[in-house]
């Protein structure tokens, strides 16, 4: 349930920020609709990008969980 | 029956109606802070080789967050411990602190929980630029893409690095906002049920298990994701 709630967040949470810059930008410029569609859409791919780095976190953390579980050495997470 | 948001209701104690009065807010922030001093003064004071109860439950804190700073960040975290470990415990004990009938959930506030994630964003962003320089723009660009990509991906990255404190914030505020909220709508059924309230009532038992369950959840994933982003500023991915 953690884990759901964490990746629905990341998502909504691009998404707000892209729309909330195209927003003020659109507010700045003037340009009324064309800017909030543009970072709309760039904030969803953001989201997108969110959920997936999430998920590989989760999953290398899971994967590493096993792996201690299985007796071996766990040793420490590497940064790559 | 009291509206079950009642209980987020900031009152000024001290200052009246300005904008820097000490309200019930600061008092439990104030009260967590004073109490993580005392409980670690007190539980270490002894630094016996075979631990007491308290000074043993301190040094279970001090391991979960050391080992977090580890696997995450690596040694070269060792100098952020410190700070790490101050805030799980202050969010830890906010947390927990608002489940006590009548307390107030500090962290239930987006104000809160908004400060906190931003600061820790501010200083990562600072951690990354001196460790890294200029290079620390490289984040928003990854290496061996295509050049004419850059158009996408630079504003798709800087978007997703922007919405860092959000994410961070509004789990922790929601978390706890919302599990207050339903333990309180369901805590107003038991006495307008009259005698057949004893059902909400059982539920009520296990959902505020649930409730503590989550308040030391929280605290802790909301450290373990300050601990991912200072890996992101001090090795970048």
């Amino acid at each position: 349930m953690a884990a759901g709630l964490r990746i629905a967040v990341e998502l909504a949470a691009a998404v707000v920020v892209g729309a909330g810059i195209g927003l003020g930008l659109d507010h700045w410029f003037g340009t009324k609709p064309w800017l909030l569609i543009v970072f709309f859409i760039v904030g969803c791919c953001a989201g997108f990008l969110n959920v997936y780095r999430t998920a590989q976190e989760l999953e290398r953390r899971a994967r590493e969980r096993r792996r201690a579980d299985g007796g071996e050495s766990p040793g420490r997470a590497d940064d790559t | 029956m009291a509206s079950p948001v009642e209980q987020f209701q900031v009152q000024p104690l001290v200052g009246g109606e300005s904008a820097v009065a000490f309200t019930n807010s600061s008092l439990w922030m104030v009260i967590s802070a004073v109490a993580v001093t005392v409980f670690l003064m007190a539980s270490m004071r002894g630094r016996a080789l075979v631990p007491t109860r308290m000074q043993s439950l301190a040094e279970i804190f001090y391991d979960v967050i050391a080992n977090m700073i580890r696997d995450n960040v690596g040694s070269g975290g060792r100098k952020y411990f410190p700070f790490i470990f101050t805030l799980f415990m202050f969010i830890l004990f906010c947390n927990v602190f608002g489940m006590i009938p009548g307390g107030f959930t500090v962290t239930s506030h987006i104000v809160v929980t908004f400060a906190l994630a931003a600061f820790i964003f501010i200083a990562v962003t600072i951690i990354g630029f001196a460790t890294h320089g200029l290079h620390y723009l490289r984040m928003f660009f990854p290496h061996g893409a295509p050049l004419w990509t850059a158009v996408i991906l630079i504003p798709v990255e800087i978007v997703s690095y922007l919405s860092r404190p959000i994410s961070l914030s509004v789990r922790l505020f929601a978390n706890m906002t919302v599990g207050h909220v339903l333990l309180k709508v369901i805590a107003g059924f038991v006495p307008a049920l009259g005698i057949a309230g004893i059902v909400p009532f059982v539920f009520l038992v296990p959902l505020s298990a649930l409730e503590l369950f989550i308040a030391v959840l929280q605290a802790y994933i909301f450290t373990i994701l300050s601990c991912v982003y200072l890996n992101d500023a001090l090795h970048m991915h």
